[in-house]
């Protein structure tokens, strides 16, 4: 177990936030070791920690209908566990997604509720850091973090591509991606990352 | 040359994906002897077949559209299945064509350096990435204005049915504008105030008599 070095409270640094970690792997005992130590570092903290493990949850693909933007604004038409998310995540500060990389990006099941977070945008188009992105339907958007288990071939090129791409993904929410962390590096690094927001 | 493509949209028959392919497909069977078989892999059974119907072809195209600024997860899976064959001598060629909905190819340049990296991951010769943005919205444009849209598929089909690359003239103009010019920017929020660039959405709202609903915030 690891322990948070920092008194937050006192020197003033970061702040204790409600946070959403969307695990896209159950596999894996050191990627779980690594989840686990980092989950309760951050309730220790005193942050508000809510885990959702996608593999173990009833959500399909997007199958790209829009009826979260045109039929049932906000509802999206597969009315699937992804309703027991997007309230959490509404009332988040951060948003870390965690997946080991697979062929080089995060897995499948990464990308699935990845794509399924589009009813929390509006179908309207604002021009936002010089380009196209939509409005956000709840007006706001958590802070977005990323964690990733490196494969044996990883290389900072596929780190480097992952990372802007997540960085994308903070543009469309109109956020930023504050942190990544690689599960091979100490728990306390990503801790650090969080608690030093 | 035999083609395989993999069409990986989530609306699979119904996608603009296979309308811009079925162009593409036109213009590669213009050549004698070749000849082209197209796999849905939003269809469950098929993700299962594609690894090995993948590693028997001899050129494989990956279609797909832009979701969050990268893969649909159904194609990422379809990608993971690929993990056997990595490094393998005698893979196919492979490249891909992706297509966004927003019109700036800022969008989809992240997802084709990891597509560039997959292909060298596989050890498979790389054509390239196709990528074109305003693609949402051809269903409802009239044919004559989507006419040259289609008549650059088909030539981008054409071309590589004979050379087996892709037209470079074509796949640079299709990647611009990279990002809109700041000068229209005046227009846009014009377009934006007076709610010019709302009115498909609203149109389809109304449609589907959901417009009162259109700001709804259920998961708040």
């Amino acid at each position: 177990m690891n322990h948070v070095t920092r008194d937050y409270d006192k020197d003033g640094a970061g702040a204790l936030v409600n946070i959403t970690i969307l695990n896209g792997e159950k596999k894996g005992r050191s990627f779980a070791t690594f989840m686990k130590d980092f989950e309760h570092g951050l309730a220790r903290a005193g942050h508000g920690v809510t885990v959702f493990t996608i593999p173990d949850m009833r959500i399909s693909y997007c199958t790209g209908c829009w009826d979260c933007w045109i039929k049932t604004p906000g509802v999206c038409a597969l009315r699937d566990d992804t309703e027991k998310i997007y309230p959490v995540i509404n009332r988040s500060e951060l948003l870390i997604f965690a997946s080991p990389l697979v062929m080089g990006f995060v897995n499948a099941e990464t990308r699935k509720i990845n794509e399924r977070l589009i009813p929390l945008l509006l179908p309207y188009v604002d021009w936002y850091k010089g380009e196209c992105h939509h409005f956000l339907r709840y007006g706001h958007s958590p802070k977005l973090g990323l964690i990733i288990q490196p494969e044996p071939d990883t290389d900072d090129e596929d780190i480097a591509i992952v990372e802007e791409s997540y960085g994308r993904t903070a543009l469309n929410f109109k956020s930023m991606l504050v942190f990544t962390a690689l599960t091979t590096r100490p728990v306390t690094e990503a801790l650090d990352a969080v608690n030093g927001l | 040359m035999q083609l395989t493509v993999f069409n990986g949209s989530p609306r699979g028959k119904k996608g603009n994906t296979k309308t811009l392919m079925d162009k593409f497909l036109d213009g590669f069977r213009k050549i004698a002897g070749n000849d082209a078989e197209v796999h849905y892999l939003n269809n469950r059974e098929k993700r299962k077949q594609a690894a090995r119907i993948f590693a028997n072809s001899e050129a494989v195209i990956v279609a797909f559209p832009l979701y969050s600024d990268s893969t649909p997860g159904l194609v990422k899976e379809f990608i993971e299945s690929l993990a056997p064959f990595k490094g393998r001598k005698g893979n196919p060629k492979l490249g891909f064509v992706v297509q966004s909905g927003f019109p700036e190819g800022i969008h989809t340049a992240c997802v084709e350096r990891y597509l560039e990296k997959l292909a060298r991951r596989l050890r498979c010769p790389y054509i390239g990435t196709i990528r074109k943005g305003g693609v949402e919205g051809i269903q409802r444009k009239t044919e004559k204005a989507n006419r040259p849209l289609y008549r650059d598929f088909e030539t981008l089909g054409e071309s590589f049915g004979r050379t087996g690359s892709f037209d470079p003239a074509i796949v640079e103009r299709f990647k611009k504008p990279e990002r809109l010019p700041r000068a229209i920017f005046p227009l846009f929020y014009i377009m934006m105030k007076f709610g010019i660039m709302d009115m498909g959405w609203n149109r389809l709202l109304k449609a589907n008599d959901a417009f009162a609903k259109r700001l709804d915030r259920p998961f708040a």
